[in-house]
């Protein structure tokens, strides 16, 4: 039966090949491409398209669709593909993305962070969702070909371990671009205490114990927040946690793999936090507070410290309070240790590619090469100009032939810079091109922005994790395990920090984790970074 | 021997029963038209979105994978259920999506039963309808926006904390304790739709004879005593129907509410099995998995139904079926 009705899909798939190739033969477009090899038949032409991504919160704020920014209205005039964005509702992209893949009728683009497709990149080409893109990069996408071949370690990051390349990847094009967020402090609120900028956990608790009983902020209230941070900080910058020499997931001494929240050193992490949290230097709404509630707290010149970015940090809420908080000044903090002069060992310090955010092409594209020369425009030269400054004349001019932005995008009235920015192109946030550095050097212009990806650079981040990924059949056990964890493992860290949990049970802690699994995937997480390193 | 004849003496009469019934639906079906044209749309309402999708409630069974889809994946048996028993969070599930609704029981239910019969009680019409509308208006007010005004108003800095502090009491976050959740959902839920399900009651009460209570009064009985031996005999069986269908979406919580309501602080008594499932199956892409877990689920609502009904059957003669 089975085999009867594989048989059956087989003709189909090839028929509809046929077809395809048909076309290709009785449209051959005019002017192919010059670095064909003979016999490769041109790529009919394409109209359309259908592309399916995320709104980013930065054009959301502003626009309904990628297709109103000057970037892809720019696009369609010097390419002539209409493109149709479907755009998941905000906030609900992993819900709709997980559901849209159930589906036989995909969009012809889908642009997505693929490790989190369930079994990872390769088991998406697998299921025959997506198409393999080494062949067709190879012929029809020179200028991501060129690139990946000048940067073998870019390309290391981007292939699977099988050796797969699933879709256009965004690529950091500097190092410069890799950290964008640590903590930060008020600088002026420090200089009031007569202190000087904290660098060990002691020096942290003198200074924040100083916030809380100084009146910092004049209201005449003991309101001041010493500090905020959250699970959510745990992820990137590891914040405090990496004092102590683990993170919040899996990280590596030497090769060997191992997993944070389980380790004494975390144990050590979360008594000190639990100490703060009981001498009110924690904020005790820690737990609950999302990111509108932590702008009003830092606007509001309520918070002396917390982990916050570059651009949509320190650039954003200094331009915010300009009139209201006179001396406002936010600063970048180095990342604390134990003991002076201790290795700093952890930075939110990400990879030229990571998260796997890439658009890839799906199997129900009907023309896949011509899909790829589209995409693959925003690698060449031009393509670079138009996705980091968009439109010379209207979002940039050039200057000492230099790329500047206009007025329009960095002195915007009305709304900050992050969403001038994300009227016209994709720089502050993502997509499938190279960010260009002199994007950076401008969104983040204020002398402490700056001094701020110094000071975050600073760690070796040696213990991180590569890019890895588990193999698609270790991939659904290495996610049945994780699951239960990771739910456990953030209940615990808010229990254990507000002391709802003793600490005396953080043995037991343990033990629940191990009985989940933890050390099969250690495990394969062991297995997926030796696979790494031989890519 | 003589049951034999008489299986086959019942088979002849049933099809001969079964033939006449196929008449008089047919009889009835030109005669009525127009309502089974009417009804048309709820049958393909059900068709479509309930019956319909109970082909992918195989999944269950299997291990689903987008690529091979549904009919294609292989067959793993019990193993996902199995995994959701064996699994560290079974029990917590459980115990939260039955005290959830043992409270809504316990509270939630008789809220509209007594709201109706206070209301009968009052004799002037414009103090009534005033009290019915203001107590009908908060059912109208999307979810969302509900939660969002118990957010601002539970906050720390919020008017209920602001007002316990005129009394001294220290301010607390209460949604983020877990001790408070199943208070603030039920009382919540309690104030958003007492007055809608009072309606139903209403309804009842006025289709009791007057001449009742007429005759009550010549007997002598005060205002209680004609609720206890009219009012409420009277609207009995609406209660026992209500009562039975609550019986029967027992294991399953309004998932949207406690999703909006809800966070990793107050999960030891605010997750229950629809948003582990939500978590879970669709952010978590454990297709299979989850369809087990949903399945489990509605087996024992539905067992909770039939037990009920048999109950109320032989209790009280009301039953659904």
């Amino acid at each position: 039966m089975n085999n009867v009705k594989r048989k059956r899909w087989i003709a189909a798939g090839t028929s509809a090949l046929l077809s395809v190739s048909l076309v290709a033969c009785s449209t051959a477009s005019p002017g192919g491409q010059g670095t064909e090899k003979p016999g490769d038949e041109a790529a009919p032409e394409l109209k359309s398209l259908t592309y399916w991504v995320g709104l980013a919160s930065n054009v959301a704020a502003t626009l309904k669709s990628f297709g109103d920014m000057t970037v892809y209205k720019e696009l369609e005039k010097r390419t002539g593909v209409k493109v149709e964005f479907q755009h998941p509702p905000v906030g609900q992209e992993k819900d709709q993305f997980n559901l849209l893949i159930t589906g036989k009728k995909l969009p012809d683009v889908i642009e997505y962070g693929w490790t989190g497709y369930p079994g990872g990149p390769e088991k998406a080409i697998k299921d025959g969702k997506i198409i393999k893109l080494n062949d067709i990069i190879e012929k029809h996408a020179p200028n991501l070909q060129k690139i990946l071949n000048e940067h073998p370690e870019w390309r290391k990051q981007v292939v699977t371990d099988e050796g797969s390349i699933y879709g256009f990847p965004f690529l950091r094009g500097d190092d410069y671009l890799l950290v964008s967020n640590g903590i930060a402090l008020r600088k002026d609120w420090l200089e009031k205490l007569n202190m000087k900028m904290p660098e060990t956990i002691d020096d942290w608790h003198a200074v924040l114990t100083a916030v809380k009983n100084s009146d910092l902020n004049g209201n005449g209230k003991a309101d001041e927040i010493p500090l905020l941070i959250s699970k959510n900080d745990m992820g990137g910058s590891v914040a405090f946690l990496g004092s102590f020499g683990v993170n919040y997931d899996f990280y590596h001494v030497d090769g060997k793999v191992n997993y944070g929240p389980i380790q004494p050193e975390y144990k050590q992490f979360l008594t000190v936090m639990n100490q703060w949290y009981k001498e009110g230097l924690l904020d005790p709404d820690f737990a609950v507070t999302d990111s509108k509630l932590k702008d009003a707290k830092i606007t509001g010149n309520q918070l002396f410290a917390t982990v916050m970015s570059t651009g949509s940090g320190i650039g954003n809420y200094t331009s915010l309070v300009k009139d209201k908080i006179p001396g406002f000044k936010l600063a970048a903090a180095p990342f604390p240790v134990v003991n002076k002069g201790d290795k700093k060992l952890w930075s939110a310090k990400t990879y030229n590619f990571s998260g796997g955010v890439a658009a890839a092409i799906s199997t129900s594209n009907p023309n896949p090469e011509a899909t790829a020369e589209w995409l693959d425009y925003a690698y060449s030269e031009e393509g670079k100009m138009l996705f980091n400054f968009g439109l010379e004349g209207v979002s940039y001019n050039m200057v000492n032939g230099n790329p500047v932005y206009t007025d329009e995008v960095l002195k915007p009235k009305d709304m900050s810079v992050a969403h001038a920015m994300a009227r016209h192109v994709r720089a502050n946030f993502n997509g499938p091109f190279v960010q260009d550095k002199r994007y950076m050097e401008q969104y983040a212009s204020l002398p402490e922005q700056k001094e701020s990806i110094e000071i975050w650079s600073e760690p070796t981040n040696e213990r991180k994790l590569p890019p890895v990924t588990p193999t698609s059949d270790e991939s659904s056990k290495f996610a049945s395990i994780m699951n239960d964890v990771n739910t456990f493992k953030d209940e615990m860290f808010n229990k254990f920090i507000m002391g709802a949990e003793p600490l005396d049970n953080f043995d037991k802690y343990v033990q629940t984790i191990e009985s989940m699994g933890i050390q099969e995937a250690i495990k394969i997480q062991q297995a997926a970074l030796e696979r790494y390193n031989k890519r | 021997m003589n049951s034999v004849k008489h299986t086959a003496a019942g088979t002849a009469r049933t099809a001969r029963a079964s033939q006449s019934v196929l008449v008089t639906i047919g009889r009835d079906l030109r005669r009525n038209k127009l309502l089974y044209l009417m009804v048309l749309p709820v049958i393909a309402y059900y068709l479509i979105f309930d019956y319909g999708p109970m082909y992918g409630l195989q999944i269950a069974f299997k291990d689903y994978s987008p690529g091979a889809g549904i009919w294609a994946s292989p067959w793993v048996g019990f193993d996902h259920f199995i995994e959701f028993f064996n699994s560290y969070y079974f029990w917590r599930l459980i115990r939260n999506t039955l005290l959830i609704n043992i409270y809504e029981l316990l509270f939630g239910f008789p809220a509209p039963i007594i709201l109706a019969l206070l209301l009968n009680e009052l004799r002037r019409q414009w103090f009534k309808r005033i009290v019915q509308t203001i107590t009908y208006l908060p059912h109208f007010i999307s979810i969302v926006v509900i939660v969002g005004m118990l957010v601002d108003f539970l906050a720390r800095d919020g008017i209920v904390n602001q007002l316990l502090a005129v009394f001294g009491v220290e301010s607390k976050s209460y949604l983020s304790e877990p001790g408070w959740f199943r208070f603030i959902y039920i009382s919540s839920g309690i104030w958003q739709q007492v007055g809608w399900g009072s309606i139903i009651y209403l309804a009842a009460l006025s289709s009791i004879d007057p001449t009742l209570y007429e005759a009550a009064k010549v007997d002598g009985a005060g205002r209680w005593k004609q609720m206890v031996h009219i009012t409420i005999p009277g609207i009995m069986p609406t209660i026992i129907i209500l009562l039975i269908l609550r019986m029967g979406s027992m294991m399953s919580v309004g998932s949207e509410k406690i999703l909006l309501m809800y966070n990793p602080l107050t999960y030891d008594t605010a997750d229950v099995i629809s948003t582990f499932v939500y978590r879970k199956g669709i952010l978590e892409a454990s297709y299979s998995y989850t369809t087990a877990v949903g399945l489990f689920n509605a087996v024992i609502a539905f067992s909770l139904l039939v037990i009920s009904n048999s109950i109320s059957k032989r209790v009280s003669e009301t039953k659904l079926w």
